[in-house]
């Protein structure tokens, strides 16, 4: 079993090096789902193990949530407020694609050294779920600094948010329920806001590239 | 039974202050009803506080505990403790509060269908609150929560005529220099809790080390100093006094900065224990400073109320110069001298809250009937306005430190206690207690002519303007509230020993001995004499020979003179029949001398404009004099100038308005944690 979360938590720190290698906007969303996906599995194979060793439902409902609004939901909300924002310049990272995954590479390989030294979380070993899924969360935060179109501060900040989701879930084996639906919920909030913002950035700048909000200083 | 008598009498007048507030809320809208009862209520609420005190001080040493407030919450619990040092500025503190709310049941007059009388009521109410708590907190938490609320109330009342753009230009001031004498405060109360784990005032200090002691007497030091409005922490004073209504500069010059004189007495000398000699010595060079800069930019001043507000600091100077040898004294472990100077300055803080508070309702009184505070515009007041003169006389001869009034025995006290200190073998300390003697004696000269100044302009001569031509005599409230305080000044100056008593019982409560056994009295008639020095004075002897001196030289003049013929002529008109205003001496002509002599201190600067065609024909000739302080040029401009480059530097290079720098801040910030956690 150890083996297999093991792998997918590789596979999921994997999926967000090809979203950082990604070059259309069209394909973050893609590369989204897919991290969302790996996400429910991982989720929905510890909810059958609790239901199994403890009978427990709840971790099962967090999953139908992932599944309904991470995989489903979100990215469809994404689409269409990409399609509203039309413009066509695709190239929008700062710096070149090769470098951006050298320094993901650097990301996790710090995450490495810095999580060797806390007790509790190895017992042993060095923990690598953890270490793969909090590289994720920086992952995330380096994807937004990398693009500049507001599509890529979502994505990146959606991206943020798995990693939290799947490091508590790999640290605790499922939180409280509440704990989680107060993370949806936020989540939820936060990316419709996100996408009002875009269609109203780009209303105002005939583009959503956040560099021209420069101007909004006073 | 008598300690039980005082603890009820104190929780009556803290309901009665906070019934005044709720009626003044109450009554909103009736302007005058609202003024007049809810100042009764304060005047009965005062004086129940002035029996309260004076019992609590003449039945010993012990302390009244009440607890108003418990909670689970620990720090967050309102414990008052009133020992002696509490009581003896509880009875500063009602006694001007008592004369200043029957002052404002006729000065608030003008306000009425103008203001919000309620609001100011009930700001005025909870100010006077807040500073009884200050004074009779028992925790720290509730010192400080007592003191931010002080510092705020004050801040609206000051603004409260905020239509003007220099009262809010005063209140920003204002409110920054208290906010940043309180940022050093509270840094000196976390280190104490951080080492003592307790926030009790009445605690012990034993567990703080010496070197912190010494970073917390700093902070005390910055903190109390800028409430104080010492030098070169006074930016505010003469901004914010002249800008608040005159009832409520009356409580803030005579009382409000006095409750940093109690943060030093209550923090410093009770709680810390004084460690080294130059503690005292800081403080008695700012006194210094404070006295003499303090009076030489009063002198310069035109604005009556900014020249009231200037002779604060030198007051403020002068207490701090008592205060200064007391902890010297207590370093050197003299405790006599100590006790001596400590006697002094707590006499001053007291007698200046009674003086400075009087001269202040006489400036508001002089604004009230002229509605000018500029003395250019003012004049021959005396004749249109001779009762409100008399008290303003009284109250100038007072803080000129004359006889037979208040305010000379505590600067004699002061003096006595600058020579006692100087003892041999300790050079460099000598040639500073001279110093301060030099400096006190400097100050007060140049206190006197500053009220010379004050009196001979705005009361004497010609009226200068129509507004002082019209003026008529203030409301017989207004002339109760300065009456009192007029009577205080004169009777405390005759019989000193009457509060030297008092303040004699607070001392040894505090320091556990009396220095009264050097003060001998006799019978009401106050007679004096120190074993420290050989000094020794009567203020009411002196009274009756210089009444003796003066019936004397009437006489021989008489028997000389042999007789004469009374005619009575206008004064100095050298034949001519018309005296107009014109012809007098002005404000700036009488500090002319003064400026030209201490050019290097005011900067003086002249401009004289002439209109007109022709140099021998001119229409008009203006003449512009101004002066600058030099601790604003050189030590404030000079601040705020790096300030203001520093923030601009950061718009432009910090916040950029970029929202990729700001989440390459983060990212940055979360990388150096990590880092930071597997290093430590």
């Amino acid at each position: 079993m150890s083996n297999f979360f093991d792998t997918l938590s590789v596979l999921i720190l994997f999926s967000s090096f090809i979203l950082m290698a990604n070059k259309m906007t069209k394909s973050y969303i893609k590369t989204f789902r897919i991290q969302s996906m790996l996400l429910a599995l991982a989720v929905g194979s510890m909810a059958i193990k609790s239901i199994i060793e403890e009978g427990r439902f709840d971790v099962l409902v967090v999953c139908l949530l992932i599944i309904i609004l991470k995989v489903i939901y979100i990215p469809n909300l994404l689409n269409k407020a990409y399609a509203k924002a039309e413009y066509k310049v695709e190239k929008d990272f700062i710096l070149n694609i090769p470098i951006l995954v050298l320094v993901c590479c650097g990301l996790v390989v710090f995450c490495y050294f810095c999580l060797s030294t806390i007790d509790g979380i190895n017992d042993g070993v060095i923990n690598v779920q953890v270490v793969n899924s909090i590289s994720v969360i920086l992952i995330g935060l380096f994807f937004m600094i990398s693009r500049k179109k507001a599509i890529g501060q979502i994505i990146g900040f959606l991206v943020i948010e798995n990693g939290i989701f799947i490091t508590a879930m790999f640290s605790t084996q499922g939180m409280p329920f509440i704990v989680d639906m107060g993370i949806f919920i936020d989540m939820l909030t936060a990316v419709m806001i996100l996408g009002i913002m875009v269609f109203k950035i780009n209303e105002e700048f005939d583009s959503i590239d956040i560099d021209k909000l420069n101007n909004l200083k006073g | 039974m008598e300690v039980g008598l005082a603890t009820n009498l104190f929780k009556a007048a803290i309901l009665f202050y906070l019934l005044g507030a709720a009626v003044a809320l109450i009554l909103i809208n009736r302007h005058k009803l609202c003024n007049i009862i809810s100042n009764a209520i304060y005047s009965v609420a005062s004086a129940l506080l002035i029996v309260s005190s004076i019992i609590k001080i003449i039945s010993g040493s012990g302390q009244i505990n009440i607890s108003l407030f418990e909670s689970p919450i620990p720090f967050i619990t309102m414990n008052i403790r009133i020992d002696n040092l509490s009581a003896i500025f509880l009875l500063a503190l009602s006694l001007l509060v008592l004369c200043v709310s029957l002052y404002s049941m006729g000065y608030i007059s003008h306000y009425y269908g103008k203001r919000n009388v309620g609001i100011f009521n009930f700001l005025y109410s909870t100010f006077i609150l807040s500073m009884i708590f200050v004074f009779t907190s028992a925790n720290v938490v509730f010192f400080y929560i007592a003191w931010e609320l002080m510092s705020m109330l004050s801040y609206f009342l000051v603004i409260f005529e905020s239509e003007h753009e220099g009262n809010q230009r005063a209140g920003i001031i204002y409110i920054i220099m208290t906010y940043v004498g309180t940022a050093f405060l509270l840094i000196g109360f976390m280190l104490i809790y951080s080492y003592t784990n307790s926030f009790d005032i009445f605690g012990s200090s034993a567990a703080i080390p010496e070197f912190a002691k010494n970073i917390i007497f700093i902070m005390f030091l910055i903190g109390f100093a800028t409430k104080a409005g010492a030098i070169p922490f006074h930016v505010w004073l003469p901004q914010a006094h002249p800008a608040a209504p005159s009832n409520v500069s009356a409580l803030m010059s005579g009382i409000m900065i006095k409750t940093a004189i109690y943060g030093f007495v209550r923090f410093v000398l009770c709680y810390l224990g004084i460690q080294n000699t130059w503690w005292g010595v800081l403080i008695l060079c700012i006194g210094i400073v404070s006295a003499v800069l303090g009076v030489a930019y009063a002198l310069m001043e035109h604005n009556i109320k900014r020249l009231l507000a200037y002779s604060s600091v030198e007051n403020i100077g002068i207490i701090l110069i008592g205060l200064g040898v007391c902890f010297i004294a207590f370093a050197q472990e003299n405790l006599l001298l100590g006790e001596m100077a400590l006697v002094a300055a707590l006499f001053h803080t007291f007698n200046h809250t009674l003086f400075k508070g009087g001269l202040f309702l006489g400036a508001g009184a002089i604004q009230y009937s002229t509605h000018t505070k500029d003395m250019e515009k003012l004049g021959g007041l005396i004749k249109t306005m001779p009762i409100t003169a008399l008290f303003i006389l009284c109250f100038s001869l007072a803080v000129s430190a004359i006889v037979p009034f208040n305010g000379f025995v505590s600067e004699w006290l002061t003096y006595q206690s600058l020579f006692a200190n100087i003892v041999s073998g300790q050079a460099g300390l000598n040639i500073l207690s001279i110093l301060a003697v030099a400096a006190l004696g400097f100050a007060g000269a140049m206190a006197a002519a500053c009220f010379v100044k004050l009196f001979g302009i705005s009361f004497l001569g010609l009226p200068r303007s129509d507004h002082s031509l019209n003026a008529k005599e203030v409301p017989i409230t207004m002339k109760i509230g300065m009456g009192m305080l007029a009577t205080l000044c004169f009777a405390i100056g005759l019989f000193p020993l009457l509060i030297l008593k008092l303040i004699d019982k607070v001392v040894f409560s505090l320091m556990g001995s009396s220095i009264l056994e050097q003060l001998h009295g006799g019978c009401g008639i106050a007679y004096y004499s120190l074993n420290l020095s050989s000094g020794s004075i009567s203020p009411a002897v002196m009274l009756i020979a210089i009444a003796g001196v003066i019936l004397l030289a009437l006489l021989g003049i008489r028997i000389i003179g042999g007789k004469y013929i009374e005619r009575k002529y206008g004064t100095w008109d050298c034949g001519f029949e018309a005296l107009n205003s014109r012809m007098q001496y002005t404000a700036t002509g009488f500090s002319k001398p003064i400026k030209i002599v201490f050019k290097i201190l005011f900067r003086p600067s002249r401009e004289t404009v002439v209109t007109g065609d022709l140099a021998y024909h001119p229409e008009s000739i203006e003449y512009i004099t101004a002066d600058e302080s030099i601790i604003e040029k050189y030590i404030y401009n000079p601040v705020c100038e790096r300030i203001k480059y520093f923030s601009r530097r950061m718009t432009f290079g910090v916040q950029t308005g970029s929202i990729h720098s700001y989440l390459t801040y983060i990212f940055v910030t979360v990388l150096l944690l990590m880092l930071y956690n597997m290093i430590a």
